[in-house]
């Protein structure tokens, strides 16, 4: 990591808004240097975890300290909401909510980028130079020792099936992952695997038999993972696992080797954004060499640049999973991930599908 | 600056114009072709995606609804990565799922067709949108819906776009070989044309001979109007050859006699004698001076330039004048001289010189070939001048060749055979017709100089 001593982080302030609902994380690092004006800044909203989006600024401010950078980081909805309320506030949009993003880019709120690095960026990762992918996640199971010692470690989907089946009785109330109705990212990736193949939904009624908790985000699931509660989770946002997992020896990432779904943050310029010049600087950062670079050695988000090898690389996790890895592709498809009546559609039978085993068996 | 005109630049602007209005036309064409071409092909996608939406419309819980296959959604991105729109409405208009409240067709009377498309310009999106009727096949809710999707048309530009660039080769490849086979057809078509050109040019500029040249038919008219005009030419050539060789010699035999009788005189010493010889040279010379004054009119009337100012004049008086310089000849030769003239005066347009010499050569005419009655008469309507005689007349058959120069009805010494040529000559010169006729009771000779009708 090329941290130069002196970088300026001069303020980093935490402020609880006054939602309810919802803290809205504020990082700021102000223009440094030569002021040219208060239209030299940048505005930058995401659902990123500070933790994660710290070192990319950080690396951003330190090339172009003469820019004021702001970031908020809110959750997905909350994010999206807020953009649609006032779509001149910010300059650059990222979410990992990609149904979200991309209904966004279809209506035409964001703006070509055609910079070097937008034309070079690679067209699965991108939709018509507006809305970009720039990791790469993969979503795993996280399994503890005590399930590996017992029972073996499951390395696929048919495995974990087994494994539910064989020994429902031993892993009741063990098991947890998301919760469709309440988690949007569990829906989607719900919805995505209902699509790749017809057995998910055996995998739900197992999930049922074996009173599977339901939580609302990786963070929750780990937590619990962590503390012993649950020996196995199900579809975990692979970023935020693999840095828990890495300080805990008890708990071990699987990426399942049949079919693993890719999650990825997609950045876009509003059409209305206040300061578009500073928006294009991100974004050429971002998909650029150095942005990348920070992704793959800072972060566990995957960077996406093909010319980047090594851990922490797509790179990388194709050539360990290759055919296995599901990337969402970047198309209207993923509208269809919106459609409320297809949520409902989905959600029922996904209700219908986890209770099977209550019904039929008194 | 004048442009020269030419037949080149003619026929080049003439087939390059129009041949570049038809090519631009095609052109037109062609954008217009491969636009609905690549409307009906795109337009395919939008029927597939309504139709694979409308097989999942169900009718559940009371309401209307769609389970979205994503794929009939994928489908109408092609390659060029169109923003898709979708939505569904129920039959009273109501909005029931869909990414955008897309518009709905133009309300119209008659008949709704299953299938309909349209442009549409959305929130600032140029859009091509389809929407479906359709109804429910469930047999105990048959509710009627619409299905209505609609993508941008970046796919269909670039396919109408490769297109247009294929049918834009092919146009511009077909307007060069039309350019240079016009140009080639124009040079060729010219050809001929620069060889006559040289034909003429080459020609000995004292020959008449005709142009012997093969040329196309158009250009073939042209040589034998040119030919017509050369023969006419030679035949004029002949003539004037003619008349002169004839004059020469008509002058030739006077001057020798008045050699010949000079040289007689000479050799002679008796001053009677030289008395004599100077009066009939006298005699031979005056009528020789007017042979030439003769020959000179006759030059002069034979001149195609010349076209003497004709003012309007009264016939009658003409002829008035001429009786009244010729009576006192006649009348010491015992020939009775009269005068015929209308009680109206008759006007025409001439030269009243030129008619008096005309009447003067007439009785001249008639008075040496041995007439007693001559009358000068003027008639009107139409207007004629003439002048009837009871000589030996000619016969019908050679009173034509009696208007060539230097022929002569006899062997009379004193005439030169220019008088009814003259007369011709004058004929011509007022736009007269001469008639050579017999006289009233079938003698004699009644020449005429007949005007053409006066128009009012």
């Amino acid at each position: 990591m090329r941290r130069r001593p002196g970088i300026m982080l001069i303020a980093l302030l935490w402020l609880a808004t006054a939602s309810a609902t919802q803290a809205a994380e504020r990082l700021h690092f102000p223009a440094t240097g030569p002021v040219d004006g208060a239209t030299d800044t940048l505005v930058v909203h995401g659902a990123l975890d500070p933790s994660y989006a710290r070192p990319l600024l950080e690396a951003f401010h330190a090339e172009h300290p003469s820019i004021g950078l702001t970031y908020r980081n809110l959750d997905t909805l909350g994010l999206h909401r807020r953009f649609l309320e006032t779509p001149d506030e910010v300059d650059v949009l990222i979410s990992s909510a990609m149904p979200w993003q991309y209904w966004l880019a279809n209506g035409g709120h964001a703006r070509p980028l055609s910079s070097p690095q937008a034309m070079a960026w690679p067209a699965w990762a991108r939709w018509r130079h507006e809305l970009f992918a720039f990791t790469f996640e993969p979503i795993v199971m996280v399994v503890r020792r005590e399930l590996i010692d017992r029972f073996g470690r499951p390395e696929s989907h048919a495995e974990l099936l087994e494994l539910l089946e064989g020994h429902g009785e031993a892993l009741h109330g063990r098991v947890v992952t998301y919760d469709p109705e309440r988690s949007g990212a569990g829906y989607a990736y719900a919805i995505q695997e209902s699509r790749l193949t017809p057995r998910y939904w055996d995998l739900v009624t197992a999930f049922g038999a074996t009173q599977t908790a339901l939580a609302a985000t990786t963070g929750e699931m780990l937590a619990g993972l962590k503390d012993g509660r649950y020996w196995l989770g199900y579809n975990l946002l692979g970023s935020y696992a693999r840095a828990v997992a890495d300080a805990d020896p008890a708990l071990e990432v699987v990426v399942p080797d049949d079919y693993a779904l890719i999650t990825q943050r997609l950045a876009l310029i509003p059409r209305q954004a206040p300061h578009p010049e500073n928006a294009r600087r991100f974004m050429n950062f971002l998909l650029g060499d150095a942005g990348q670079r920070v992704i793959a050695e800072a972060t566990p988000l995957g960077a996406v640049h093909p010319s980047l090898g090594g851990p922490g690389t797509a790179h990388a996790l194709r050539e360990s999973h290759g055919e296995a890895l599901r990337p969402v592709s970047l198309g209207p498809g993923l509208l269809a991930t919106l459609d409320e009546l297809k949520r409902q559609a989905l959600l029922e039978r996904w209700k219908r599908e986890f209770t099977r085993t209550d019904a039929t068996s008194p | 600056m004048i442009r020269r005109d030419s037949l080149y630049r003619r026929l080049l602007t003439w087939l390059l114009l129009p041949l570049m209005a038809l090519g631009a036309l095609m052109v037109v064409q062609a954008w217009i072709e491969a636009r609905h071409t690549a409307d009906r092909a795109f337009d395919r996608l939008l029927e597939a995606a309504t139709l694979a939406i409308a097989e999942q419309v169900q009718w559940q819980d009371e309401r209307l609804w769609l389970d979205l296959p994503p794929a009939a959604l994928e489908m109408l991105a092609t390659d060029a990565e169109e923003r898709v729109f979708y939505a569904l409405y129920d039959a009273q208009g109501q909005f029931v799922t869909g990414n955008a409240e897309l518009p709905g067709p133009p309300a119209d009377a008659g008949e709704v067709p299953t299938l309909r498309y349209r442009d549409l310009i959305w929130q600032g999106l140029e859009l091509r949108q389809g929407i479906r009727h359709s109804r429910l096949a469930d047999w105990r809710q048959r509710a009627g819906f619409e299905v209505r999707v609609a993508h941008t048309r970046e796919g269909r530009q670039r396919l109408a776009h490769e297109l247009l660039r294929a049918n834009l080769a092919y146009i511009l490849g077909m307007a060069g070989l039309a350019v240079a086979v016009v140009l080639l057809a124009i040079r060729g078509a010219l050809t001929p044309l620069s060889r006559l050109r040289q034909a003429i040019r080459a020609r000995d500029p004292r020959t008449l001979a005709p142009l012997d040249l093969a040329l196309p038919r158009e250009l073939a008219e042209l040589r034998e109007t040119l030919n017509e005009l050369l023969a006419r030419m030679r035949r004029v050539k002949t003539n004037q050859e003619r008349f002169i060789g004839d004059a020469s010699h008509q002058l030739r035999t006077p001057l020798a006699g008045l050699s010949a009788r000079a040289e007689l005189a000479l050799r002679q010493t008796d001053p009677p004698r030289w008395r004599e010889a100077l009066a009939a040279i006298h005699a031979t010379s005056t009528r020789t001076s007017h042979l030439a004054v003769q020959l000179l009119s006759l030059t002069r009337l034979d001149n195609p330039e010349y076209r003497p100012e004709l003012v309007p004049l009264s016939l009658e008086a003409v002829a008035s004048r001429a009786v009244r310089g010729h009576w006192n000849a006649c009348h010491r030769a015992g020939i009775d001289l009269g005068l015929e003239a209308p009680a109206t005066p008759v006007t025409v347009d001439g030269l009243d010189w030129q008619l008096e010499e005309a009447l003067a050569n007439l009785i001249d005419n008639a008075r040496r070939y041995g007439a007693t009655h001559i009358t000068v008469r003027a008639r009107a309507a139409p207007p004629v001048l003439e002048v009837e005689d009871d000589g030996p007349g000619i016969p019908a058959d050679r009173r034509l060749l009696m208007l060539r120069p230097f022929h002569r009805g006899s062997d009379d010494p004193d005439g030169s055979g220019l008088g009814l040529a003259i007369v011709d000559g004058i004929a011509r010169a007022h736009g007269a017709r001469l008639r050579l006729d017999a006289g009233s009771d079938g003698h004699g000779l009644r020449v005429g100089l007949h005007f053409p009708e006066e128009t009012p």
